[in-house]
């Protein structure tokens, strides 16, 4: 599926990650799959509940043990399936190949101990670096994500900094070890619009200077549009649209992608009519049969709440594709286009 | 042209700030300072700005929720700020408030048919069977079914939590609401319901909004005129969208580009703000922008601008108008 050429450097596929609640599991991620090339964003798009984060917390190895597991699927970096790795082998692949940053930097920042430190730790941990060389590192770290007068900074704890500026710690953390792939899970949600434009121009030249993968969770279609090169939109579990960024906000095929666009005031122009969509998201525990979408959906014909559509591709469309029975069916015949 | 429903003037407001284990040293944080505008009968008004800007302090000062420390509010012509007790309840039957977390603004162990008749019974209005009734035909206005009344907060979504904040507020029939950020905890879908039910029962009730939002989008759908804060101060008011389309305050024009718009080919639009938010307990001198400021000049470090009243209905406060003649547009 990746249409960069190279190999790519994470692949996922038939990803299920399911929750246990009132003794029964429910998929919260259903067979989930996609191929990221190298140097590529792939935005995971959706609503809370789509499973989004759970697809990032399943691929690093994160899901809580609780009432959690991931039921099927493989996590393919560097030829290795992430999901047969056991905690100690999988503790090496994290923070080092593979990273994730979160919302709300203050929670996972260890506030008790200074920033430096922490950058630095990570490289003490998985490389052999001598403490002064780690901190060196460190600190050239902090001042490749652009935190001012880093060297004097070095020291401060995670409560002396601005919500940005502990963003931007964590991403040096997250990127000390050059990780193959970063997830960002809704990293610019808890900040005001003008630092977010901060934040996301660095992941970007971060992404362009390092060479890195990115995965990137968010709700905004408007931040989606700013930062990925492709797009996957989630809905209750399932990838219903998979496109190029440009063809998707051109080409909007999946009735809950096209609805989402219409449901969004917009700074740039007047909405004139602001469609909401009718409905809510269906519980985890009452999924409806076939296309989860169904019965919020317009277009909707007999076969919707019978059978789940499969992800096809979009007929005339290069590389998009959508999972519904009446904007694509089954997608055969499609491909040549 | 009759007196707007809500008047505003020179509102002030600063904060007592406590620092450090035992809460040692203590500074103050100007929250508002000088902040006027009007709101007319059946009219949306917005007030935006990023976190600490002042935007919700301003909008609970109308109410009266904070008191604020100087200025004046005139609610048809009353004086809020001077009302005795038995005056402000009056006045707060016709303004009141929606919240943000529509959770953690209901109380958990009431019904929400308790919820919505309490208010009522404060105030006296009507017999049980009355409130009883008053309150389902609310619940259906909002889009709830009517055994809403007898069912627990938690049992609710987001969405349809925010409808039964937006009931509570409806129950005495007020004229006017403060909405601070009613729909940015919500999901894009559902925001865009509550959107349309606000801008319904604005339409049906001639209500009138003090509508508080970070979200430019968001504003622009919903409100007809807007303030722009910045460190606790209006830094351009004026009419929508002319103030999205046509920012003269370089703040206005900043806070416009960085506002994600669902479009790849507009990306480049994204122009970066340098630097942040500077501490409201230290602000800036001169024009509390001015660090940020692509166009400031000396002139911005050591004086705030006055306020200058570019057009009838638009002003700005930002050296690059100066009062005698209007400067070419940024």
């Amino acid at each position: 599926m990746s249409e960069r050429g190279a190999e790519p450097a994470l692949v996922v596929e038939n990803l299920t990650t399911e929750f246990r609640i009132g003794g029964t599991w429910y998929p919260a991620v259903r067979g989930v799959g996609f191929a990221l090339g190298r140097n590529e964003t792939l935005a995971l798009v959706g609503e809370s509940g789509c499973g989004k984060s759970i697809t990032a917390l399943s691929i690093i190895g994160l899901v809580p043990r609780a009432n959690g597991r991931v039921s099927s699927g493989r996590v393919l970096l560097d030829g290795r399936d992430l999901l047969a790795l056991d905690e100690r082998e999988m503790e090496k692949v994290r923070g080092n190949r593979i990273s994730m940053i979160f919302q709300e930097p203050m929670t996972s920042l260890n506030p008790v101990l200074p920033v430096g430190f922490q950058v630095a730790e990570a490289l003490r941990y998985h490389t052999d670096l001598s403490p002064s060389a780690a901190r060196a590192r460190a600190l050239e770290l902090l001042e490749h994500v652009k935190i001012p007068s880093a060297a004097r900074r070095f020291g401060d704890y995670p409560h002396q900094f601005s919500g940005g500026m502990r963003q931007r710690v964590m991403i040096a953390v997250a990127l000390a070890c050059g990780p193959e792939v970063l997830l960002a899970d809704e990293p610019t949600t808890a900040l005001d619009v003008t630092i977010q434009a901060q934040v996301l121009a660095l992941l970007a030249e971060l992404k362009a200077s390092d060479g890195m993968a990115m995965i990137f969770i968010t709700h905004n279609l408007g931040v989606v549009a700013s930062i990925a090169d492709r797009v996957a939109v989630m809905y209750a579990g399932d990838i219903v649209e998979l496109a190029s960024v440009d063809e998707l906000f051109a080409n909007p095929t999946h009735p809950y992608t096209e609805a989402l666009l219409r449901s969004i005031p917009r700074v740039d122009r007047d909405a004139l009519d602001l469609r909401p969509i009718p409905g809510q998201v269906p519980p985890i525990t009452a999924m409806p049969a076939g296309c989860r979408y169904a019965d919020r959906c317009p277009l909707k014909i007999a076969r919707c709440s019978v059978e789940t559509p499969p992800l096809a591709p979009v007929p005339g469309l290069r590389g998009h594709h959508a999972r519904c029975w009446v904007r694509t069916g089954d997608g055969a015949g499609a491909e040549a286009a | 042209m009759t007196a707007p429903l809500l008047e505003v003037e020179n509102l002030s407001k600063s904060f007592q700030v406590r620092q450090g284990f035992l809460g040692g040293s203590a500074g103050r944080v100007l929250a508002l300072s000088d902040v006027s505008f009007s709101v007319e009968a059946g009219e949306a008004f917005g007030l935006v700005g990023e976190s600490g800007c002042g935007k919700s302090t301003a909008g609970r000062s109308v109410l009266r929720l904070v008191e604020p420390d100087g200025g004046r509010v005139r609610f048809k012509g009353e004086d809020v700020l001077t009302a005795g007790a038995a005056q402000l309840r009056q006045l707060r039957r016709e303004m009141q408030i929606v919240f943000q977390d529509p959770y953690s603004s209901l109380n958990p162990r009431r019904t929400i048919g308790q919820t919505l008749a309490e208010p009522m019974a404060v105030h006296g209005l009507g017999s049980a069977s009355e409130i009883a009734s008053r309150v389902r035909a609310v619940l259906t206005e909002v889009g709830l079914p009517s055994d809403a009344a007898q069912k627990y907060p938690h049992e609710f979504s987001g969405g349809q939590r925010q409808r039964i904040g937006i009931a509570r507020a409806l129950v005495l029939q007020p004229e006017l609401i403060v909405a601070d950020e009613p729909v940015s905890a919500l999901d894009v879908s559902i925001q865009a319901q509550i959107l349309v039910l606000l801008r319904g029962l604005q339409e049906r009730r001639n209500l009138s909004f003090v509508f508080i939002s970070h979200d430019l989008g968001v504003v622009r759908h919903f409100c007809r005129k807007v303030a722009v804060m910045y460190l606790g101060r209006i830094v351009e008011k004026g009419p929508v969208p002319a103030i999205f389309n046509e920012p003269l305050h370089p703040y206005t024009r900043a806070l416009r580009n960085a506002s994600p718009v669902p479009d790849p080919k507009a990306k480049v639009a994204m122009a970066k703000l340098e630097g942040e938010v500077a501490s409201a307990m230290a602000p800036p001198t001169g024009c509390h922008f001015h660090p940020r400021c692509p166009r400031a000049m000396d002139i911005c470090k050591q004086v705030y601008p006055s306020w200058v009243q570019v057009s009838k209905d638009r002003g700005v406060a930002c050296h690059l108008f100066p009062a005698s003649g209007v400067a070419t547009a940024p």
